[in-house]
């Protein structure tokens, strides 16, 4: 009982109910869509939002936002793609694909944490600087046709229909949660988000804090160009353009405040998910997929509408509860003067 | 000298000269550049951005984000190309339809953010996907495929004069482009609401201080959802000039302005906790960035493609130089210097 009681009060357990919800009304307009095969799929396709989700996720825990991440996903798939074509090994990709990511989130966490510029300002010039040099880097060419490994692994599931990538994306998504909530150092990241001055006091270095920060959500990002080359085999110049939204709104879907210092992993990763399953439920409704953005926008606003709304109340009687335990309390206090 | 002092601490002046360094390098490479008739040019491309910053500066200066008006600049174009070409309206009708629309999208986002306290950004990001999931909708009443785009607008060709409704997007005043002067007009109106009447001064307070703006009797909450109302209004004129323009109603017209348009009011000097920041920077940063995007390619031979490097790279070295500026770094140098020498 205790359990359930404490699944139900965490914070991603709504999201899941809601994802659950979702599923099952679709289901309900199209029996057919409740197969297993079809299930897993939408989970397979959200491989790169719940990359990209999580690695937000950190950032956004401490309170500051990374636009520049779908520009990260570009510049890496792009480079991953051209190490392709010249018949480069995988771990080759991956050691470029992680040092772009944790560069381009090096240049951001000192940027914003260091000097101190707000972070959507720096990212958004990040994001435009990213741009610029995927267009040098590729010289405008779409980068297509490679064979070799990487294509195959992109498609590859390992069993029960489980995409190999999806597999490691769990991985990563569990040991993000592990770290988050049950290691000292990884319970920093909601700690700054949380208070930052009430972190500088009792020893956590915010600065440190937060460029890690964006040093995970960059290799993250970096993660998923891999994952966005190997999986399409075609790399455009203006690959994963509008992809830091999605992952923003993913985030937020899962229950994490864009103020910082409220969510964790579990709620980025099913977010992730809902997102990237819409346009596949609207399907088997029955509507066609020029509903996709119209419904994303209407959920988006009002979840978030709802949890406002939800959570004003509760500090509402949370007040009103300490007032009336002080007033109450009164009397007693004078008889005791008396 | 107090004078110079004052100017000098001033961003718009670093904007000034910026702008003034622009024209010397541009017109040093390229002498067609100075003519006046390709400086406006530059402006008319990029006059969507332009006219929706200087709203969008409004919300910033509350406290607030809007990264939903690009979607609005779509919205209204499609809205006002399916009334006039499918459902017969007047096209100047269709217009205050469109433009009705869009201040009914900034007033439901305004009302969310202002009256149920969610965050700017959340609501106008979920606003972001709705309005052009909307857009997209709407594209799909009319009888023309959506990737087409509605076209052939009332234009009464006379020789090589537009008019009608042709005439907001391509028409002339005084060798003037029609959209120049409604930019130059809206900057006055700016100026007036946000520097001279009671709104801009309740607005600033609320920047600066939303709780002390609360107490001292302002209807802080009217306020906020106001500017989300302006800001939309604006990406509907925007949306309106740049149908006009063209001559084609698209579901996505302006889709990818989100980011320029953050980047100009940033570069204006107007910070995104509320607070700061002016209409004359405003202005100023997107003339630089517009005459940047037409003055690379022009005098450099840059790939029109690649221009979000320089603006990128602008506005890092721009913001970070404030920073570091703000914290008296240079300053303290100097007078460390100053101490050594004397």
């Amino acid at each position: 009982m205790n359990i359930v009681k404490k699944l139900l009060k965490a914070r991603w357990s709504s999201s899941l109910i809601f994802l659950v919800l979702l599923f099952l009304i679709t289901g309900l307009a199209n029996a057919s869509f409740l197969s297993y095969s079809n299930i897993i799929a939408c989970f397979n396709t959200a491989t790169m939002y719940t990359l990209l989700a999580i690695g937000i996720a950190f950032v956004i825990m401490t309170g500051e936002i990374d636009v520049s991440i779908g520009a990260v996903l570009g510049l890496s798939a792009s480079v991953t793609g051209m190490i392709a074509q010249e018949g480069g090994s995988i771990g080759k990709m991956l050691i470029c694909v992680l040092l772009i990511g944790a560069a381009v989130g090096l240049f951001n966490g000192i940027g914003v944490s260091f000097f101190g510029v707000p972070s959507l300002i720096f990212t958004l010039g990040t994001n435009g600087v990213l741009r610029g040099i995927i267009y040098m880097v590729t010289e405008g060419r779409t980068i297509e046709n490679f064979g070799g490994p990487v294509a195959v692994y992109g498609n590859m599931s390992l069993f029960a229909g489980v995409s190999l990538y999806y597999l490691i994306t769990l991985v990563l998504v569990v040991i993000a949660h592990l770290v988050t909530t049950r290691t000292r150092r990884g319970k920093y990241f909601i700690a700054v988000g949380d208070n930052a001055g009430g972190a500088t006091l009792v020893g956590i270095s915010v600065l440190r804090t937060k460029i890690i920060a964006y040093v995970i959500c960059g290799v993250m990002a970096g993660i998923a160009g891999y994952v966005f080359a190997s999986k399409y085999g075609q790399v455009m110049n203006v690959a994963g353009n509008g992809y830091e939204m999605t992952a923003i709104a993913a985030c937020v879907l899962g229950g994490i405040s864009l103020s910082g210092g409220l969510g964790n992993m579990v709620g980025a990763a099913i977010g992730a998910v809902i997102m990237s399953s819409i346009s596949r439920l609207l399907v088997f409704i029955g509507l066609p997929s020029t509903y996709d953005n119209t419904i994303t926008g209407v959920m988006l606003i009002a979840i978030v509408v709802v949890d406002a709304l939800t959570q004003r109340r509760a500090i509402e009687t949370a007040r009103r509860k300490r007032l009336l335990n002080r007033t109450e309390s009164k009397p007693e206090e004078g008889g005791i003067q008396a | 000298m107090t004078i110079l002092k004052k100017l000098l601490k001033r961003w718009e002046t670093f904007l000034v000269l910026f702008l003034i360094l622009e024209f010397v390098v541009f017109g040093a490479a390229n002498p067609k550049f100075l003519r006046p008739a390709s400086i406006m040019t530059a402006v008319v491309n990029y006059i969507s951005v332009c006219i929706i910053t200087l709203f969008v500066t409004m919300v910033m200066i509350g406290g607030g984000i809007d990264i939903q008006v690009a979607s609005i600049i779509g919205l209204t174009s499609i809205i006002e190309g399916v009334l006039w070409s499918d459902a017969g309206f007047n096209i100047w009708a269709a217009v205050l339809c469109a433009v009705a629309a869009a201040a009914l999208c900034g007033a439901l986002s305004g009302f969310f953010v202002a009256y149920c306290g969610v965050q700017p950004m959340v609501v106008t990001l979920g606003g972001s996907f709705l309005y052009s999931g909307l857009a997209l909708l709407v594209s799909g009443m009319s009888a023309t495929p959506a990737y087409q785009g509605i076209s052939g607008f009332p234009e009464k060709l006379k020789g090589n004069i537009f008019v009608d409704f042709r005439f907001l997007g391509k028409g002339e005043l005084f060798g003037v482009p029609f959209q120049i002067i409604i930019y130059v007009v809206l900057i006055f109106f700016c100026v007036w609401l946000l520097h001279r009447t009671k709104y801009g001064e309740r607005l600033y307070l609320i920047g600066v201080n939303k709780e002390a703006a609360e107490y001292s009797g302002i209807n802080t909450r009217a306020v906020i959802m106001s500017t989300y109302v302006l800001a939309a209004v604006s990406a509907a004129i925007a949306g309106t000039l740049l149908t006009s323009n063209v001559n084609s109603a698209k579901y996505n017209l302006g889709s990818g302005y989100t980011l320029a348009i953050i980047t100009a009011v940033v570069l204006g000097g107007t910070s995104n906790t509320g607070g700061k920041g002016t209409i004359l920077g405003t202005v100023l940063a997107s003339l630089i960035i517009c005459i940047m995007r037409y003055g690379l390619p022009l005098c450099f031979g840059v790939s029109t493609q690649n221009l979000d490097l320089p603006v990128g790279i602008i506005l890092v070295v721009v913001v970070l130089g404030r920073e570091i500026a703000g914290k008296h770094m240079i300053s303290s140098l100097f007078r460390r210097l100053k101490s050594r020498s004397a």
